[in-house]
């Protein structure tokens, strides 16, 4: 039996309280009427198996049941249904530093999350050293001191250098990767990709398929619970591209009765264009993105312009753009706006627009417009942390040796 | 043989997680605080001043046992705060370690076992201070001192079942940990615990009480253990509070086995 993990059917449900206010008469009622909840499932029905030395790449949306499937594959919670079977000793980074207590030193620290982590107190001595090395100079000053007198950088250093040293068969990472600075960070992968060469099992999920592309062989692709594609990288992730491509971003609405807006705008038309280079499938951050606009205008001889939003996942406005004003009359008006490349970062966003009359009153305002996913793009890079920032400018940046002495 | 290996190997992770967990609980016990491990003492000898004081001043309950009053008292408190103490943190053990839990496998019983270990380090402490009282008031010690490990196991059996089972219930329903200071509060006068059972061991439905709260044997066998002649209750009364315990403490493992699977999806 070469499957060092085998996965099948597995089914996880969660029991949601109900929503709907109505069935939520009073705090007694609530004890003696048994109260209705909602079904969840989580994951619904997956199997795959992977053989040893395999690296598992798993995708999906927010919700998908990555975590939920990462929670049974590393036993915190067990499936309602199906079977899990896996061959040999499992870590999982899923989460860097849990079980530190903030009164113990680093030292006292390292044996216990060790222990937590499965590691005998004989092993964690061998590698004492190791793993203080590995987390930086800095802990070597602190190691007596109380983790809670660490700095933020300081504990999550400590924490995943411990996990990187719990040398297991299968190991399990979420996207702790995403932690730390960028030195730390090219630590952290250069150390995922020493133990990817000696034959280990990984199972990797991350929402950056360029990460996912150059460190697994194999790729789940989850979509709200399901399997949705299971098999080797390369396919299933232009699968995954092309059907991400075929969300099309684009509203249009012929009868003027069923639009949105009010009895002085209706939203005709809005659509967002990527633009795509070669075989690009979606639009990353190097793609400009071209958004027109169309809406009827219902009142003669009016003085408008449009102000639009351009909003985060996290609800912060990135920037507003607006037109100039003009006197526009009855009838269909269109605006066009280009979002030139390498202007935003990768990331989920969501456009709003209003329509203003006289530079300060809103007629309408549409919101949410579109809601897009700019996907990252890197050339011959070794990091795949998160880029941080909305905006990814690539602005001119010259660097040059000025002088050969010191 | 595999198996076997296998099985060794987990036995001895496990135990050395368990000592690990419990050598963090002792050692941050009494971070930044001055006095130290002197807080184990104080609180023991503080509440037999206060019975002491009630008995003197406030009521008339004469000492029919025979025995120095600050004796069955301070004896009494020592037992009953082993097992309040372990017991309260048994209870709570699961949900404080919820972040542990929710995020990495180990076996979960290690929790129930290792959240007894401050409450027996104070016992130590508290121990070491009986023995000043004994022989103050020259009570000798006797052979029976050998029995008391087995006394102090039972008892923290009893305390980590009872434990286990509130564990076990408040993580999905929170109102079991409004019960667990109902029973340390009340618990404390129904034992024998500032009195000695001569009081009331020949009540008809005594035998009962024994089986329903082995916490009257345990303390009489614990003082037996501790105090040269103390033999206030027959070896049956004992037997029966002793069986009461160890079945407690496996039916708590049962239910806590069954549950501990769904703890991750309430906490």
């Amino acid at each position: 039996m070469n499957n060092i993990v085998s996965v099948s059917s597995i089914s996880k449900k969660y029991q949601l309280p109900s929503t709907k206010k109505e069935e939520q008469h009073s705090y007694f009622q609530n004890i003696f009427n048994k109260r209705k909840s909602e079904e969840y499932w989580a994951v619904k029905d997956i199997s795959f198996t992977i053989n040893k030395g395999d690296k598992l790449g798993i995708i999906g949306n927010n919700g998908a049941g990555k975590s939920t499937l990462l929670k049974i594959l590393s036993k915190i919670t067990k499936p309602t249904s199906g079977l899990v079977h896996i061959q040999g000793k499992v870590a999982s980074l899923l989460e860097v530093g849990t079980g530190f207590h903030p009164e113990l030193s680093g030292r006292d620290n390292i044996y216990l999350n060790g222990a937590i982590l499965g590691m005998t107190k004989k092993q964690i001595t061998q590698q004492f050293d190791e793993i203080v090395e590995f987390a930086g100079d800095q802990i070597i000053k602190f190691l007596d001191t109380p983790v809670k007198r660490y700095s933020s950088g300081m504990y999550v250093r400590l924490g995943f250098a411990i996990s990187a040293h719990l040398d297991p068969d299968i190991l399990i990472v979420d996207e702790v990767l995403a932690v730390g600075d960028a030195d730390f960070q090219k630590k952290s992968l250069g150390k995922m990709k020493e133990v990817a060469s000696k034959d280990k099992t990984i199972l990797f999920v991350s929402h950056n398929l360029t990460a996912v592309a150059n460190l697994c062989n194999k790729t789940l692709h989850l979509e709200t619970g399901y399997v949705k594609q299971f098999g080797e990288t390369g396919k299933v992730l232009n699968n995954y591209l092309s059907a991400m491509q075929n969300n099309l971003l684009e509203q249009s609405f012929n009868q003027i009765n069923l639009a949105p807006g009010n009895d002085l705008v209706k939203l005709k038309y809005a659509k967002l264009t990527p633009s795509l280079i070669g075989n690009q499938l979606i639009a990353d951050v190097r793609s400009s993105l071209k958004i027109d606009l169309e809406f009827w205008n219902l009142l003669d001889n009016q003085n408008l312009n449009i102000s639009l939003h351009i909003y985060a996942s996290t609800g912060e406005c990135i920037f507003n753009v607006g037109t100039v004003p003009e006197i526009l009359n009855k009838g269909v008006v269109q605006a066009s706006l280009t979002i030139p490349s390498y202007f935003l970062n990768d990331g989920n966003y969501l456009v709003s627009f209003m329509v203003v009359k006289d530079k300060s009153i809103v007629l309408f305002n549409f919101e949410e417009v579109f809601n897009f996913e700019i996907a990252d793009y890197r050339e011959e890079t070794t990091w795949y942390g998160k880029w941080p920032g909305y905006v990814r400018p690539k602005f001119d940046f010259p660097i040059q040796q000025v002088s050969l002495k010191i | 043989m595999a198996f076997l290996n296998f099985f060794n190997y987990q036995v001895s992770n496990s135990l050395e997680l368990f000592f690990i967990l419990s050598k963090r609980d002792i050692s941050v016990r009494f971070k930044q605080t001055a006095l130290g491990m002197i807080w184990a003492i104080i609180r023991p000898i503080t509440t037999m001043f206060v019975f002491l004081f009630a008995y003197k001043n406030v009521t008339t309950i004469t000492n029919i046992s025979g025995y120095p009053i600050q004796i069955v008292i301070y004896s009494g408190i020592l037992f009953w705060n082993l097992f309040a103490n372990s017991f309260q943190s048994v209870s709570n053990s699961i949900l404080l370690s919820s972040n542990l839990i929710s995020k990495v496998y180990f076996p979960r019983i290690i929790i129930l076992f290792s959240a007894v270990s401050v409450s027996l380090i104070d016992f130590i402490f508290g121990l070491c201070v009986y023995f000043i009282l004994a022989f103050y008031f020259k009570i000798d010690v006797s052979f029976n001192l050998i029995l008391l490990p087995v006394v102090v196991l039972i008892t923290l059996f009893l305390s980590i079942g009872l434990g286990a089972i509130f564990a076990s219930f408040s993580v999905k329903k929170r109102d079991f940990l409004q019960i667990i200071p109902i029973i340390v509060q009340y618990g404390f006068f129904v034992t024998p615990i500032v009195y000695t059972s001569i009081e009331f061991y020949l009540k008809p439905w005594f035998k009962i009480y024994t089986f329903i709260n082995p916490l009257v044997g345990l303390v009489e066998f614990f003082r037996f253990t501790l105090i040269d002649g103390y033999y206030v209750l027959s070896p049956t009364y004992i037997l029966i509070s002793v069986f009461s315990s160890i079945s407690i403490f496996l039916v708590g493992l049962l239910i806590f086995q069954f549950k501990k699977d769904t703890f991750v999806d309430y906490l």
